[in-house]
């Protein structure tokens, strides 16, 4: 058996066995380094498949800038203990795994029938080393084939961050209060000592008038005036 | 088989594929289903690059790279929707969303 199969069986067993992590994993952070390992992995596949920009461009784009993105978003959002991993939908893991096992069975047919080969491009290895490698070749490729195509990537990268932008702004206060409203108690108190309550301003129902049951789970928000309330973001004096 | 073949990178590619698969149907942590549809999408792109490898072609890894493109654009707008929802909602268990809007 050639090294080079060897290699492959090691970095795909690998892989294989950090992707099986992402899926078990309890902890987010588990499956996010999990994912790591695994793009690693496919990263040095790549190198054995002669896509040596794609390897690098993987790392930077998946290692480097997604997980740290997925990394941030998992400290800044509230975790809770979900309840999968004790005991929780066992039927829906028994149909996920069912279809799995379906499709592993239908794309395994269909690769070991596979018949039909395209006729072979002119990028031999002798071609790319010809124009100074990998990198050369996909450059002279992408800019004069791909020409549209790379500048309405732009496109999309730049209405993405218009996008995420979007997502991220400041709430509106009506829309705070909106939250708050179906999420919490609010408890509009009074200063010790006077016993006159202040008028109580009218909270904005929710717009499809859906409330939580009161009690319960409900956190309990004290705020003097509803507008002093909406100075500080609902959830954050809130959190239990 | 003692020498690489396509149909090693196929497998491989449709083990990774089917992983993210189970992990997006049988999950409910929307960030972990987040990175179960990134694990999809290199699973592609280990196809691309195989067929690319086959073909001596470098029309594979050109798209292979239009998905990464595309891979970190979906991560940019899916995790602004995970902030947001989890702002808003207070949850990142997909069971408890139903709706986009409040």
């Amino acid at each position: 058996m050639a090294i080079e199969v060897l290699i492959f069986y090691l970095l795909a067993g690998v892989a294989i066995a950090a992707a099986a992590g992402v899926v078990l994993a309890r902890n987010p952070v588990h499956s996010a380094v999990s994912l790591v390992l695994s793009f690693i992995n496919v990263a040095a596949i790549y190198v054995v498949l002669r896509a040596e920009f794609l390897a690098v461009a993987q790392i930077i784009v998946y290692t480097g800038a997604i997980i740290v993105l997925v990394l941030f978003v998992l400290m800044l959002v509230q975790q809770q203990d979900l309840p999968e991993f004790h005991g929780g939908r066992p039927l829906r893991r028994a149909v996920g795994f069912l279809l799995g096992l379906a499709l592993l069975a239908e794309v395994a047919a269909a690769i070991l029938t596979r018949s039909l080969r395209g006729a072979p491009g002119s990028w031999t290895p002798e071609a790319v080393a010809a124009v100074g490698g990998n990198i050369q070749a996909i450059g002279r490729e992408l800019y004069s084939a791909y020409m549209l195509p790379i500048q309405a990537t732009a496109l999309l990268l730049l209405a993405a961050t218009i996008g995420a932008l979007f997502l991220a702004r400041p709430e509106l206060i009506e829309e705070r209060l909106a939250v708050a409203r179906r999420l919490f108690t609010i408890s509009l108190a009074h200063p010790r000592g006077v016993d006159t309550l202040q008028p109580v301003a009218e909270l904005p129902a929710p717009q499809d008038g859906q409330l939580k049951p009161a009690g319960g789970d409900r956190s309990l928000v004290m705020a003097r005036t509803a507008e002093e309330f909406t100075e500080q973001p609902a959830w954050g004096e809130s959190r239990r | 088989m003692s020498e690489l073949t396509t149909a090693h990178f196929l497998f491989l590619s449709a083990a990774l594929f089917i992983i993210g698969m189970v992990g997006v149907l049988t999950r409910r942590n929307v960030l972990i289903i987040f990175m179960c549809v990134e694990l999809m999408l290199n699973a592609v792109n280990v196809t691309f690059i195989g067929f690319a490898w086959e073909q001596n072609a470098l029309t594979g890894q050109i798209f292979a790279l239009f998905v990464i493109a595309v891979a970190a654009a979906e991560a940019v707008i899916g995790l602004g929707i995970v902030m947001a929802l989890s702002r808003r909602l207070d949850t990142v268990d997909i069971d408890e969303v139903r709706q986009l809007r409040e």
